[in-house]
């Protein structure tokens, strides 16, 4: 999967978690770019994700992704 | 009560308890959330609807997700966090449900366990399915705690 491949993906995630089909991500998206966000839908963000990429994220993973970019750059170096 | 702390919980750990729904549970509900729609209190506009009975409050149903984490998995130390639910059969007054619960997966991370949840009735057909997501509290936070106040 390359990394256009990878951000339709999540793209597509993050339509269903949000419930919001006009979300566009950027490699600078950040929790303070989509209202709801929080730390709760963080978890079901992140658990999506894992089941869709067929990993588990690890807590240093979890605590070094600073936004959307970041997030893709760690799911393609897992491909 | 379970007590299971989240280290114990591992993936496919299976619960299972099993309810039957009462009138007096029906009354309980309607008392408590003021829902008097007629599909669950009337059996002759069930009837009507072409039901065989009035139906079960699927909120109530649902309800039991709750008795799943906070009783049995993981029990004492839960904290719902997410709950998914699709209803795909009307559950009657008298009906028993079986409610099944298996971890999905767990987060690290977040400490927390994902639940596949399923609901069957006295015949064996699924009437209710969820996801959910439950936290597992920290016990050796709360140890320390009580420990540091004594």
């Amino acid at each position: 999967m390359n990394r256009n491949e990878i951000i339709s993906k999540v793209t597509e995630i993050f339509h269903e978690v949000f419930d919001d089909e006009s979300i566009v991500l950027q490699s600078e998206t950040t929790a303070a770019d989509i209202e709801d966000w929080d730390s709760l839908t963080h978890i079901t963000l992140i658990s999506e994700i894992e089941d869709a990429f067929d990993m588990k994220f690890s807590m240093k993973d979890v605590l070094s992704m600073k936004n959307v970019g970041e997030m893709v750059d760690l799911l393609e170096s897992l491909q | 009560m379970n007590h299971y702390t989240y280290d114990e919980i591992q993936t496919g750990h299976t619960e299972s308890f099993c309810v039957t729904i009462t009138g007096e549970m029906m009354d309980a509900y309607r008392r408590i959330t003021g829902d008097i729609n007629p599909l669950h209190g009337d059996a002759a506009f069930a009837h009507r609807k072409g039901y065989p009975d009035r139906i079960c409050f699927g909120m109530l149903t649902a309800s039991f997700l709750s008795t799943m984490a906070g009783v049995y998995l993981p029990g004492e130390h839960s904290l719902i966090q997410r709950v998914e639910t699709a209803f795909s059969t009307p559950v009657l007054v008298g009906d028993t449900l079986c409610i099944t619960a298996k971890v999905q997966k767990k987060m690290d991370p977040f400490r927390t366990i994902v639940l596949n949840v399923s609901f069957t009735n006295q015949d064996a057909l699924e009437v209710c399915r969820a996801k959910m997501w439950v936290g597992v509290l920290d016990k050796q936070k709360e140890d320390s705690l009580n420990g540091h106040i004594e």
